[in-house]
């Protein structure tokens, strides 16, 4: 039973005591979006993107100008325009505070699926959101919707800068609309076209699923409804003004989109997204994502029902989604035990190891932008992209697999080994002196302690037993 | 259905491999191994700089800062990039050639989207979630003899199960004993992936303190190639063609790409044996070219048609293969591009035919969805 705290969340702490009702435990963290427990400081979006801009409009429209002719000079340049906008430590404190909203808040829970959210709804690898963006998408659009309805988390999803700029939602131009006769295109050659990525994604990923079995035709159709959302260009912000409705981008007409036809106009697309999370075929998506996170690579129906009538029942309110499914995740604890993706792995390990993880917030305030961030102050970047598994850096929009035989090769097998090895070297010296270190991470959070500690027990040096536990069949699982 | 004894083969084959990882399966009845190895460019290879056309003064004009002063001698239209040295010292050798002109059907510039859809071998970015050599191996039955010089999987070679990768952790391993004990819980607990996984690290010969620069990890792969046992197909990944600024000449930025490819095929070459090599293929893949026209900061920006760069021994015969657009505007893609003449998957499809020893038009129906590609198997392959 005690793998259902590291199931739903990443395990018990050396200084936590196991909840008498872990069920409550778990529903009792879902219902309010507290502040972020990380106490050094948050960045906002704004600012960020802000270094953003300072990056793209350095690099583009000068030193790319400047040293046309000097691949040295340009290079070292432009390296000193990476620091003087923090460009290789912004990664580095985002992933800080989300780890410890996991190893150190009183809602790991709630951490949990915050993470599943940002993973739903990914921002992959693209340009330079990871340095500036993704981070701060997670925090300021993904978190505060986590009690509110899914509607709204998916119109503010799709009308976020960071998803905006992934999906190329600015490129897309109605070829019926204002810009489309402008003199430019026609001198440029540029005629207005539609870029569907956006309205595919909205469809594919964020809502319905190909299962609803909607055609290409409606992915154009719901692609025109969304022309016009776009950054507001400007000579000096270039790509990273904020979002906003650019009528005259907007694809004349009437559109149709499973067989339900919308309005032109800013308005359509709430009425579509509303329509989209409605679908009974969104309800089953999201039903089987969760269940598929938290539970096994094959969620049955029986599993899905219940999440699927909670959103139903709720209006799609995301705590009552929550709810049903960690209700699930519980009745089925024993049943199915779920394969742990790596990032999951080395939070349960820092949490139950009570690491040195993450930096602290000392650690990272004393960063100087400006400044080549020190070794420790790039180590969470680093880290994650060592296992493989970096939250901002999935290859493709659909994020991170959350199937088991995905996370199985034999580079990322040896991760697990090498970096459980690893941990070792995060260890407090309290812990070192402690002799009953392992006694406490084990009783807390296996049902078998005595078994895992005669594994455990034969190996006699620290180094290994931290190999050994963090590569245990019962603690990849949960 | 009627099976052939080369089917039956392969079909033995593919039940023992999938619980032996890399080990224990005899290719001795099957002929003499071959190999395909496939080196993504990402960002926009510009095919016009690895292999510029000659005597074309349109093009000397559009590219009057990038120019190349020095040019290595390839064929009466082409010349050859500086950088690239050992393609150079493989082609007087009839064991390298070129694609001209060619590219994935995709037109719309989005690294994103090309990176893709190079990889899916798809015309809808991320519909795909395989690659087209991953599929290329399953119709062909080669379980477990794929390996990635990459930490995630690439897309291009998922599609079927048991790949191998190599990509140095920097760190030593546990000790053997520990592992020993690793090995024997996931035994007790029934973890056949993970047992099957752990038992490929230990029988393999990688080391993993090894540093993860593309033609140290060539060397490691070049030696698994050559192994009767070990994998058919390999894919490396070489970052950073998109050179929007100071693209340069001879030792710009562009030059110092082709030379991380180079140093790949060279590294190949040294570290396999001689058999081995004139039994293997290696091509390039990129997402597509660059601009015919040097932007302001004496870069190109994206484009659309680029070249395929191949080697090794199955390799036809040293020549530029073309159906060559021209250069004149109205001759350009968009007027700014150079226009792709060849559908790049025809090359990839005729490529694992010959490599795979797999039907032409099964290797269509079954990676490409049944498009109507030409097969060039005659034209650039040795059968």
């Amino acid at each position: 039973m005690k793998n259902f705290f590291r199931k739903v969340a990443y395990g018990i702490g050396p200084n936590e005591d196991v909840p008498s009702d872990p069920l409550n435990w778990a529903l009792d963290q879902l219902n309010d979006i507290p502040d972020l427990s990380w106490k050094g400081k948050i960045y906002s979006e704004k600012e960020l993107r802000k270094h953003y801009r300072d990056w793209v409009y350095n690099d583009r429209e000068v030193l790319r100008k400047k040293y046309k002719d000097n691949k040295t000079l340009y290079k070292l340049n432009k390296d000193k325009l990476r620091h003087e906008t923090g460009q290789k430590f912004w990664e580095s404190l985002e992933i800080s505070i989300r780890h410890n909203e996991g190893i150190n808040s009183q809602h790991p829970v709630l951490a949990k699926l915050w993470m599943f959210w940002g993973n739903f709804f990914a921002i992959s690898e693209k340009d330079f959101l990871a340095n500036y963006s993704t981070g701060p998408y997670h925090r300021e659009i993904i978190r505060p919707n986590l009690n509110q309805s899914f509607e709204k988390m998916v119109y503010d999803v799709t009308t976020s800068w960071a998803m905006i700029h992934h999906l190329d939602n600015s490129e897309s131009a109605g070829p019926k609309s204002v810009t489309a006769s402008e003199e430019w295109r026609r001198r440029k050659k540029e005629p207005a076209s539609i870029n569907e990525n956006h309205g595919r994604e909205l469809l594919e990923l964020h809502t319905v699923s190909p299962k609803a079995g909607y055609t290409q035709e409606d992915v154009i159709q719901l692609a025109y409804i969304m022309t016009g959302w776009q950054h507001r260009w400007s000579k000096k912000n270039l790509e990273t003004g904020n979002v906003w409705f650019n009528s005259e981008y907007h694809q004349r007409g009437k559109k149709t989109v499973l067989g339900k036809e919308y309005k032109k106009g800013k308005k359509a697309l709430a009425v579509v997204i509303k329509d989209l999370v409605n679908h009974p075929n969104c309800r089953d998506f999201v039903a089987e994502r969760l269940c598929r996170y938290l539970i096994t690579d094959e969620p049955t129906k029986e599993m899905k029902q219940p999440i699927i009538d909670a959103f139903k029942k709720s209006d799609g309110f995301i705590p009552e989604i929550h709810k049903a499914a960690i209700k699930v995740a519980f009745e089925y604890n024993d049943k199915y035990k779920k394969f742990q993706t790596p990032e999951n792995w080395l939070i349960q390990i820092a949490k139950l190891g009570n690491l040195q993880w993450p930096p602290s917030p000392d650690e990272m305030a004393s960063y100087e932008l400006g400044t080549q961030p020190s070794k420790k102050q790039r180590s969470p970047e680093k880290l994650l992209r060592n296992i493989g598994h970096h939250p901002y850096r999935a290859k493709q929009p659909n994020g991170w697999s959350d199937h088991s035989d995905d996370w199985i090769s034999p580079e990322l097998l040896i991760r697990r080994l090498v970096y459980a090895k690893a941990s070792y070297n995060f260890s407090k010296m309290e812990n070192n002196k402690n002799a009953s270190y392992y006694e406490s991470i084990v009783e807390k959070n296996f049902d078998n302690p005595s078994k895992i500690m005669k594994y455990l027990n034969q190996k006699n040096r620290a180094v290994e037993k931290h190999t050994l536990l963090f590569n245990h069949p019962e603690f990849l699982k949960a | 259905m009627k099976i052939s004894r080369r089917d039956f083969l392969k079909t033995t084959a593919l039940t023992s491999l999938y619980f032996a990882g890399f080990g224990g399966i005899s290719n001795a009845n099957t002929g003499t191994k071959k190999n395909l190895v496939i080196i993504m460019l990402r960002g926009g290879m510009d095919g016009l700089c690895a292999i510029p056309v000659k005597g074309d003064k349109n093009f000397e004009k559009l590219r009057s800062k990038i120019n190349l002063d020095r040019t290595l001698k390839l064929t009466s239209d082409f010349d050859l990039h500086p950088a690239l040295k050992t393609f150079k010292s493989l082609w007087d050798q009839n064991l390298s050639a070129a694609v001209h002109a060619t590219n994935i059907p995709y037109t719309g510039r989005s690294h994103f989207d090309g990176q893709n859809l190079m990889e899916s071998g798809g015309k809808i970015p991320y519909q795909e979630k395989t690659g087209w050599l991953g599929r290329g191996m399953k119709t062909a039955g080669l379980t477990g003899q794929g390996l990635a010089l990459a930490l995630p999987m690439p897309l291009l070679i998922r599609g079927v199960p048991m790949n191998n990768n190599y990509f140095p952790v920097g760190r030593s391993l546990p000790y053997p004993s520990t592992l020993e004990l690793i090995k024997k819980a996931y035994k007790e607990y029934d973890e056949k992936l993970l047992n099957e996984n752990l038992e490929i690290i230990l029988t393999r010969d990688f080391n993993n303190r090894s540093s993860d620069d593309a033609w140290i990890l060539a060397s490691s792969a070049g030696t698994e190639l050559s192994k009767p046992n070990g994998p058919k197909v390999a894919v490396f990944e070489v970052d950073g063609f998109d050179t929007h600024a100071a693209q340069g000449a001879t030792d710009g930025a562009h030059a110092d790409c082709l030379s991380d490819y180079d140093n790949i095929v060279r590294s190949l070459k040294s570290s396999m044996s001689e058999e081995a090599f004139n039994n293997t293929l290696v091509l390039t893949l990129t997402e597509f070219g660059r601009t015919i026209k040097q932007n302001s900061s004496n870069g190109t920006e994206h484009g659309y048609g680029s070249a395929i760069l191949m080697a090794g021994g199955l390799v036809k015969k040293a020549q530029v293969h073309t159906d060559w657009p021209g250069l004149k505007r109205k001759e350009l893609f968009e007027g700014r591009d150079l226009n792709s003449t060849i559908d790049s998957r025809a090359i990839y499809a005729s490529a694992m035919s010959t490599v795979f020893d797999v039907d032409f038009k099964k290797i269509t129906k079954e990676v490409f969805w049944g498009e109507n590609l030409p097969n060039l198997s005659d034209k650039l392959f040795k059968a």
